[in-house]
């Protein structure tokens, strides 16, 4: 859906974007994370055409795209019903109260569908935007920061909203929030600095940064248990997370799969539970872009 | 919803229709009143000095008229033109319309079209409230030039307005788009001062309604108007190829 070669955006010196090379396939939910300055929505606005790249190329497959800003603002002496009808005009030339009615109510604002604008709250204009950028169907949607605004609840909805709208719609979209990102999104892209330093499925990414580390669950006591756990020579690190947890990390995933057993065995540990522990996305995103 | 519907609601909701035709048709009325009562006026001012003035005649009144609307309701007409052709001062709007839209200019037509036709909308209605009250006042105009100069009065607004419009495509807030907009049409005068220049300049059009219900002929005004027409073109150029050029 997206292809970028060689992507570039100078500031007057300060390059926002360096040499980007994006691919994000049609109909994925692309996650674009960074630290604070790292280019995203540079890299969002050059996309949705609002900003000229100083080098490379953009090629994108539809005209038919919905952009969301991290915070939408409209006239305030609109309607939310208005503001979306409008939208919907704007991208497909067509008036349709039935499909507005439907995004109010996706978006969760159904109820202050008569209401100015003016008043809205953050979060409440953060959902109209949503509801704008959706209603004429678009093929790619950019969105960012689509949750920054939102409160917990807000934020499982909209999230339930993109989840939805995979193999639909293209979706990319930057957030700080990596939990989001590692819930919805399929493919993650990773700036910093301007540089794209990792692209791929998230699987890839978490999966090649998994660490040799088990989580044990045991009746206590622990004491004896981790003290023999310790003098085990292919055991780095022992734990104790609470009375009843503990964190064993090993020299590598193999000698940990085939080994940890007979020593939890062997240490006289009554397990109730044995799990590898999984690598966040923010885990991952802290080794990378450290 | 459309555009051009969004331009009207954006004149009624935001009451600057009423502001803007209050002002021009409050002046309408307001100038010919002043210029027949003159002398008491300042006689009630002046302290028990005796003041003579000439008999006024209706051509006062439009005069009146012309001296309010070229200052007062100039600049309400800026402001009220910027509000709608800054359109990129809050990106966030911006991004909304922008990224809707294949040319930037379907955005600006309905603001420039709707705008320019209330500025010039309020300027006539004022007008015509001038005239009336000017005949009834103090006698007879010629309608003709009336009209006339009104038609030149209107061209000059409308190059106001398109001057707003490529001021607004640079400017990063109605602000900046109002003062810089007064500023260049309060220039235009200044060089004015030159007559040979004076007589090409757009605003030389605003006394049109002036020169023309007195003595003043059309070709008095022609190379005004041919420089005025050829300055909306340029403003309007540049304002949409500004904007294409913006970056959000």
């Amino acid at each position: 859906m997206i292809v970028t070669t060689g992507l570039s955006k100078d500031y007057g010196g300060t390059l926002a974007l360096d040499s980007v090379d994006l691919n994000v396939s049609r109909g994925s939910v692309y996650g674009l994370v960074g630290p604070n300055g790292a280019g995203k929505t540079t890299l969002l606005g050059v996309l949705s055409g609002l900003r000229q790249a100083t080098a490379g190329s953009v090629s994108i497959i539809t005209t038919n795209i919905g952009v969301l800003p991290d915070t939408p603002l409209f006239d305030q002496w609109l309607t939310a019903r208005e503001v979306v009808d409008l939208a919907l005009f704007m991208s497909a030339g067509v008036h349709d109260d039935i499909r507005v009615a439907e995004m109010l109510e996706q978006a969760g604002i159904e109820d202050a569908a008569d209401r100015a604008v003016g008043g809205f709250s953050r979060g409440m204009l953060q959902r109209l935007g949503l509801a704008a950028s959706l209603v004429a169907g678009p093929d790619l949607v950019l969105l960012d920061e689509p949750c920054s605004a939102l409160d917990p609840l807000g934020r499982r909805e909209v999230l339930d909203l993109i989840a939805r709208l995979r193999g639909d719609a293209t979706v990319v979209f930057s957030s700080h929030i990596l939990a989001d990102v590692q819930e919805v999104c399929d493919t993650v892209g990773i700036l910093r600095r301007g540089k794209l330093i990792f692209e791929g499925p998230l699987q890839n990414l978490l999966v090649g940064k998994a660490q040799p580390r088990y989580l044990v669950r045991v009746r206590p006591p622990t004491g004896d248990v981790v003290a023999r756990l310790k003098s085990t020579d292919w055991i780095e690190e022992v734990v104790v997370v609470d009375p009843e947890l503990i964190r064993v990390t090993g020299a590598s995933l193999d000698v940990m799969e085939t080994n940890l057993v007979p020593a939890l065995a062997a240490a006289g540990a009554h397990v109730v539970s044995l799990a590898p522990e999984a690598p966040s996305l923010e885990d991952v995103f802290l080794e990378v872009v450290s | 919803m459309n555009l051009w519907k969004l331009e009207w609601l954006r004149l009624v909701r935001t009451k600057r229709i009423i502001a803007l035709v209050g002002v021009f048709v409050f002046f309408g009325f307001l100038g010919p009143l002043t210029a027949r009562y003159m002398e008491q006026i300042l006689e009630n001012f002046g302290g028990g000095v005796q003041i003579i003035v000439p008999e006024p005649i209706a051509a006062d009144g439009i005069t009146a008229y012309v001296g309010n609307a070229a200052q007062i309701g100039l600049l309400v007409a800026v402001g009220v033109a910027a509000g709608a052709l800054a359109f990129d001062a809050k990106p966030q709007m911006g991004i909304f319309l922008r990224t809707r839209v294949e040319h930037v200019r379907e955005i600006f037509t309905p603001r420039l079209v709707t705008m320019t036709c209330a500025v010039i909308g309020a300027f006539v209605l004022g007008s015509v409230a001038a005239l009336y009250e000017s005949i009834v006042l103090m006698g007879s105009l010629p309608i003709g030039g009336w009209a006339l100069g009104t038609l030149l009065g209107s061209l000059y607004l409308a190059f106001v307005v398109a001057l707003v419009a490529a001021v607004s495509a640079k400017a990063n807030s109605v602000l900046v788009t109002v003062m810089t907009s007064v500023g260049l049409l309060l220039a235009l005068p200044i060089l004015g001062i030159a007559p040979d220049i004076a007589e090409w300049l757009p605003s030389h059009l605003v006394g049109a309604i002036d020169g023309l219900v007195r003595d003043g002929s059309l070709s008095d005004y022609t190379r005004s108007i041919g420089a005025t027409v050829v300055l909306i073109s340029g403003a309007l150029w540049l304002a949409v190829h500004w904007a294409e050029q913006r970056e959000l």
